[in-house]
């Protein structure tokens, strides 16, 4: 059983990940948390799902899911953190911006299509099992992995080799500093915002997959696990968070197998403290972002 | 120095909190204006809380189809309430305890006559006792844990509680199964799910099922392949899933991938077509314990079932049929000639109604007196458990 | 009025304590930390002080007293860990420590867990929840006169230049926290008091985002702002009635407005027409 066990821990991990990516980049190049993330995350979902209940191929349908969160990011920070930043006005004010943009897309979402769980038309995937070994594996699981690994390796590759990437880090060591070498600031903000929401949008198109259930409220409780995430990684790195996810994915599956599921939340919780203690810069972290 | 500052933070901040408290007042005031007053003679009027939006709204859309559908019932003469005009003022709680308050305490002042709802046992427990206080009788439809009708003389509901419906569950499928072991799985966060497993343990023990493990999670989880893959490992002969509708698909739909063979019963909370169009074909040989049938011939029922499609595209759930049943109870009770909360109150205790729930009155406690139904889900529908 | 009265009464007491716990937080803001464990420390009391009001049949003072004590050592204990962190760690930290509780408070057979804590005696009027009110708002007043006052605002604008002034950052950060916590305490103890019957589910994260909210619409660094802020929100959702379907989007945008035209909240907005 442990293996099986610590292999659900991966598959829970992957898709945390790719939510958890967006939030530790946007963190690590404004010094925001956006928790208008998760509402990104969820409006992807229910593209996605509208889109293949329109006939659009399913594939299609999920990379204009993602293209569309992307675009969601670039509105989110021009309404939500551009006017706040021209204002320099602190680290408070934007969480509740963003608070403010994740009720009203909550709301919108509501009213176009409800409050209950949706499912994808049926036919949409294979339902199939795979084994190796002692482990049992859903072909939908598989590829989920398969599609967060593939997103992850092109969002390192994007910051360590990529003129865009570059730009990327030099905004958040130092915002001004980069202005002055000649940065365009705010389009290199944007395409952070447009990579962030996509990789977040991307996470809840999958999720919304991987279960078969898009509902309006699904965001609400991978964002707080998102916050012990990159607290575990460490604030503004992007490997950090993927380790991080991953290592959270197995410690909660973990505790329901060995310890009781009851705890599980409080025990997520309680490492997140206690690393936040003892070493508030979290497995990778410094402050400034990091190549992954 | 500090005083010319007090005096103008006094100053401003008294006109400030003026400004504030009149805004308020007068919002508020146009909200009671707006809610308006009753029309004399034979006017009935039914207030009725419901989540209609917030995390309850799946429960709360269905009650306020089924009173939409009872008003039109009513002027089409589907419902007859003799010559009494009955409303249904139907208000949305937004699955917020404080709005379920302020909304019980508004109809204990504009003349409702019943008050209908709140949605969730939790709600209720919070706001009854307003609706008590005030002598203003209350018909529950969709609260189910322990402790709802003793709040009050004239507190009834036509929701059987699951202490009503899993013994009776529990006793078919040992008779049925003859299972030896079992796990349970249930939502530790909410309260429906939690009573039902205290529920599902004291039946099992009842007829000596030993449970070999129990595993919780949270309302909002997706992914339950830890918890199923410990039960895979304890090879229990019945899995008991006390959850709601969003969850238990999701548990039933990864039980098998995880390595659970065993029979798979719930309760109350599985009673909806939604359970079966999204689990699929993960959803066969589900047994489901719950109070009311959809596929009941019955012609109450079956129009009643045929008129909610129409209207509203989806078969009717549990929730719908408990809601439409206090509307046949209501629009009987008014065709006799109840107007007032008191008239309601002693109406209840002796009314018999032939409702979509099957033959309805109220016990000793207040609460229902209705068979309850032990379904399997047998080729893609619910039908009753020989 | 009185029939206003009447028939909001119950919306009145939630201002109320609304306010309370709006307070609570405008403390810890006014310091400069985002201490976001108010709903935590509410939750807290308000099961002290249930427990003890069933089971050991305390009266409402007594119920007060020892819920708002739980409180305050709960925050002096939170305290410790915390004393390094900074900005979003802080939040962060102290949002972990609300969802510890609320687990605790689910699986901790004295509570009754998800099933919540019935049968609350329900001796807390408008009367008590105002006066508490009025006590608060008298002390956080007296507050703002004393030297106390200029360590917080210190604080908040720049913490080294406060500590080379000599002010100890360390016991301002622990003094906000823990008598913010003792306020929360209080509310809480009012709202068990108020409503018959809680549940875990009561005091989780949505309820520190409402308290937050209240906090930043009204006015961070003001106590009228953060009772003003309190007042208007806890009122909107009867005043919006009539949009229906589109109160939650009116909500979010309302919020937005506000952030984004005027960050200093009602109270600001007050002050520029004054």
């Amino acid at each position: 059983m442990l293996i099986q066990q610590i292999g659900n821990g991966v598959f829970l991990g992957a898709v945390y990940a790719l939510f958890a990516c967006g939030y530790a980049l946007v963190f690590g190049v404004l010094d925001i948390l956006n928790l208008a993330h998760a509402a990104i995350y969820m409006s992807a979902a229910f593209i996605a799902l509208a889109l293949a209940g329109a006939g659009v191929p399913l594939l299609l349908a999920i990379v204009l899911a993602i293209i569309a969160a992307g675009l969601l990011g670039i509105l989110l920070d021009r309404v939500a953190f551009a006017p706040l930043r021209r204002r320099n006005a602190g680290t408070l004010a934007p969480l509740i911006s963003s608070i403010g943009v994740a009720i009203m897309i909550q709301g919108i979402a509501r009213a176009f299509f409800g409050s209950d769980d949706q499912p994808f038309p049926s036919g949409t995937f294979a339902t199939a099992q795979l084994q190796i070994g002692s482990l049992r594996l859903g072909v939908v699981d598989v590829t989920v992995l398969g599609v967060a690994i593939a997103m992850m390796l092109a969002l390192s590759s994007v910051l360590r080799f990529t003129s865009l990437g570059r730009s990327i880090r030099a905004v958040a060591a130092d915002r001004i500093a980069a202005a002055l070498l000649g940065i365009d600031v705010e389009r290199t903000i944007a395409l952070t915002f447009f990579i962030a929401s996509a990789l977040g949008g991307a996470a809840g198109v999958l999720i919304g997959l991987e279960f078969n259930s898009v509902s309006v409220d699904m965001g609400a409780r991978i964002e707080l696990k998102g916050l012990a995430i990159i607290v575990l990684g460490g604030m503004g790195s992007v490997t950090g968070a993927v380790v991080g996810a991953l290592l959270l994915g197995c410690v909660e599956t973990l505790s329901v197998a060995y310890i009781s599921s009851g705890y599980r939340d409080a025990i997520s919780f309680g490492v997140m403290f206690l690393v936040l203690v003892l070493r508030p810069t979290g497995l990778f972290g410094r402050r400034s972002l990091r190549a992954a | 120095m500090y005083g010319g500052s007090l005096l103008r933070l006094s100053l401003f901040s008294s006109r400030l909190g003026v400004f504030t408290v009149a805004a308020i007042v007068a919002g508020l005031s146009a909200a009671l204006a707006s809610n308006g007053a009753l029309a004399a003679g034979t006017a009935v009027k039914i207030g009725v809380i419901a989540d209609v939006s917030g995390s309850a709204a799946a429960y709360g859309m269905s009650q306020k189809n089924a009173y939409a559908l009872a008003t039109e019932d009513l002027k089409t003469g589907k419902l007859d309430a003799g010559t009494a005009s009955v409303t249904f003022d139907v208000e949305d709680s937004a699955s917020d305890p404080a709005q379920v308050v302020t909304l019980t305490q508004a109809f204990t002042n504009n003349g409702a006559a019943l008050l209908v709802g709140p949605t969730l046992s939790a709600e209720a427990k919070k706001a009854d006792p307003i609706a008590v206080a005030a002598g203003l009788t209350i018909l529950a439809t969709s609260n189910t844990a322990q402790g709802i009708t003793s709040l009050g003389p004239c507190v009834f509901r036509d929701s059987l509680a699951e202490e009503q419906v899993v013994p009776e569950t529990v006793a078919k499928i040992a008779g049925t199964w003859k299972p030896k072991t079992a796990a349970i799985i249930y939502g530790d966060d909410n309260q429906f799910t939690k009573t039902d497993y205290e529920i599902f343990a004291k039946a099992l023990a009842e007829h000596h099922i030993t449970v070999v493990d129990v595993e919780t999670y949270h309302t909002g989880d997706v992914d339950f392949r830890a918890q199923l893959t410990k039960i895979a490992g304890a090879k229990p002969d019945l899995l008991v899933v006390g959850a709601l509708v969003d969850e238990a698909v999701k548990i039933v739909a990864q039980a098998a991938a995880a390595g659970v063979n065993a029979h798979i019963v719930g309760g109350n909370g599985l009673n909806s077509p939604k359970f079966i169009q999204l689990a699929g074909r993960s959803a066969e040989g589900v047994v489901v314990g719950a109070a009311y049938y959809a596929g009941d011939p019955s012609p109450v029922n079956a129009g009643f079932v045929q008129r909610y499609e129409h209207d509203f595209g989806i078969a009717p759930d549990q929730f719908a049929a408990q809601a439409y049943a206090a509307a046949e109870v209501i629009a009987r009770l008014a065709h006799d000639g109840a107007t007032s909360s008191a008239a309601f109150c002693s109406g209840l205790k002796s009314v018999h109604v032939a409702t979509v729930l099957g033959p309805l009155s109220f016990d000793a406690t207040h609460d229902a007196s209705a068979p309850s139904d032990v379904m399997i889900v047998s080729k893609g529908r619910f039908t009753l458990l020989k | 009025m009185l029939a206003f009265f009447a028939q909001y009464s119950k919306l009145v007491d939630q201002a109320g304590i609304n306010a309370l716990l709006a307070l609570s937080l405008s403390l810890s803001l006014r310091a400069g930390h985002l201490a976001l464990a108010q709903a935590a420390f509410m939750g807290i009391a308000a099961y002290v002080g249930s427990i003890g009001a069933v089971d050991l049949h305390w009266t409402l003072l007594e119920s007060t007293f020892a819920g708002a004590l739980a409180a305050g050592i709960a925050a002096a204990i939170l305290a410790l860990p915390v004393a390094r962190l900074r900005g979003i760690f802080l939040a962060i930290a102290t949002i972990g420590f609300g969802e510890i509780a609320r687990v605790v408070e689910i699986n901790a057979p004295i509570t009754d867990g998800a099933e919540g804590f019935s049968d609350i005696p329900n001796d807390a009027g408008t009367l008590a929840i105002y006066a508490a009110l009025l006590a608060t708002v008298a002390a956080l007043f007296l507050l703002g006169r004393s030297k106390w006052a200029l360590a917080i605002a210190a604080t908040r604008e720049d913490e080294n230049a406060a500590r080379g002034c000599g002010i100890d950052v360390g016991l301002v950060r622990t003094t906000t926290l823990v008598s913010g916590a003792v306020i929360a305490g209080v509310a809480g103890v009012l709202y068990a008091h108020a409503n018959f019957f809680i549940t875990p589910g009561d005091f989780g994260f949505p309820r520190m985002e409402q308290i937050l909210v209240y906090c930043v619409i009204g006015g961070v660094t003001s106590s009228t702002g953060a009772v003003m802020g309190a007042a208007v929100m806890t009122a909107l959702p009867e005043t919006i009635r009539f949009l229906h379907d589109y109160r939650e989007v009116t909500t979010g945008a309302l919020l937005l407005a506000i952030i984004i035209l005027a960050p200093g909240g009602l109270a600001q907005l007050w002050r520029r027409h004054a």
